[in-house]
């Protein structure tokens, strides 16, 4: 059982490193500068903070509250595959993938993909803070329920 | 992806047929970036992707899905003089899924991970013919399809990837319109060709070639295409520095020799083939 959930955690930090080699140099570093921060005060500094909403932009602040409210959660399969669950702000569920940048929200297809003005859209940034900052939640689900979230299905309410 | 592409056209290439050098280990870690075959709408990507398949199946001796919004009622005529000295078990390697719809296509594609730890090998090619096909008529509609489909590929195959000795590549064909003569003029609809190009970092170009007379219909003998390797530099994909220099910028020619099979020539010898 331990041994379960350590290979959980394994997996998901690997995939997180791998997703943040799809970030500017510069956006990788401020999150490593985030965790560094957190995990020695429990906090980010006004520094960090101002950097944040500098890189990233109004998203920032967006994806801060919703990392307060412990939107994010980490779900895994049985088979191994993993996929973020973030709460929007509406109560949505967005199920944002672990290995490229994708959410279903309409500001990742349109501000991020589209209009390329901003970096990350703020549930994946959110995604990446809560495990910046540890903050995310684990949780199991079937190989089943996985396919039907990964598909939209989970969220097309059939 | 790009490397198993050059490996098509070196293995279906006159100049180099004798060549030893037709391995993927000669070209494997070049380009292993997702890649797209756009073009007019013609039947010459579908029988690429078919070849492409074959190719990975029998050379490689990787396992493939090919997913199709068409079943494949016969062989494409253009490659059964390549498939006649196969062996039949690289065939078996083939797996054809008939997703009729983009739901189809999605769930097919999610539950992929479902059978890993039960298949002895996992597939290590995702290919999907007409991925146009799959992204539905109203425009908001098709950008949103067209980012969930490319994420969906490039988030499996690097689930696949994880679960391999072999890393899993995608390539995907797209239909554009044509509104002039040059290759630059060929369209897909806005916003669609832009989100594709963030997931699709290296794209192959077929253009049919009009400078010796009049083109020979699609497909016909004497029919003449051009094949241009380009890659987008920003992409959500893009894993990696380097990959795929040697291929992007190449250009080759296609012809559909007097027998109805494809003949593959690079046009700049150096560049392509080393
Ligand atoms: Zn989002």
């Amino acid at each position: 059982m331990a041994e379960g959930q350590t290979k959980i955690l394994n997996n998901w930090n690997g995939e997180m490193t791998e997703m943040s080699s799809f970030l500017p140099a510069v956006a990788e570093e401020l999150l490593r500068d985030v965790k560094k921060a957190y995990q020695e005060t429990s906090q980010i500094p006004d520094d960090l903070l101002l950097a944040l909403k500098f890189v990233f932009g109004p998203s920032a602040l967006q994806a801060l509250d919703l990392v307060d409210q412990r939107s994010v959660t980490c779900l895994s399969s049985p088979s191994g595959r993993t996929v973020f669950q973030v709460v929007g702000g509406s109560g949505r569920l967005y199920a944002c993938y672990t290995s490229c940048h994708y959410c279903p929200c309409p500001a990742f297809a349109f501000s991020v993909l589209r209009k390329n003005d901003s970096l990350l859209c703020k549930h994946i940034l959110a995604a990446y803070l809560c495990q910046a900052m540890g903050l995310s939640q684990q949780e199991a689900v079937t190989n089943q329920q996985m396919s039907d979230i990964l598909s939209g299905k989970a969220g097309r309410g059939t | 992806m790009a490397d198993i592409l050059a490996l098509v056209l070196k293995c279906n290439c006159a100049q180099l047929r004798d060549n030893n050098d037709r391995k993927l280990t000669s070209i494997s870690g070049q380009n292993a970036l997702p890649c797209m075959i756009v073009g007019e709408s013609c039947n010459i990507k579908t029988s690429l992707l078919f070849l492409t398949a074959v190719t990975a199946a029998s050379e490689l001796g990787v396992r493939v899905l090919f997913f199709t919004p068409t079943p494949f009622q016969s062989l494409p005529g253009l490659l059964q003089d390549s498939l006649a000295c196969l062996n039949p078990d690289s065939l078996k390697k083939i797996t054809f899924m008939y997703s009729r719809s983009q739901e189809e296509l999605l769930q097919d594609v999610a539950c992929l991970h479902e059978s890993v730890r039960q298949a002895a090998v996992p597939p290590a090619l995702l290919i999907v013919d007409r991925l146009d096909l799959y992204l539905g008529l109203q425009r908001e509609e098709q950008a949103a399809a067209a980012v969930h489909l490319s994420a969906l590929l490039i988030d499996t195959a690097s689930f696949l990837t994880r679960n391999s000795e072999e890393p899993c590549r995608v390539i995907v064909s797209f239909d554009m319109e044509r509104q002039g003569q040059m290759p630059w003029e060929l369209v897909a609809p806005d916003p669609v060709l832009s989100i594709l190009d963030r997931y699709f970092s290296v794209h192959c170009t077929l253009d049919q070639d009009r400078h010796s007379g009049a083109p020979s219909p699609p497909g016909e003998p004497g029919d003449a295409w051009q094949i241009y390797f380009s890659g987008a530099g920003n992409t959500v994909a893009n894993s990696g520095s380097n990959q795929g220099d040697q291929i992007l910028g190449c250009l080759w020619k296609l012809t559909i020799r007097p027998n109805g099979t494809m003949e593959f020539s690079p046009t700049s010898m150096e560049s392509c083939v080393n």
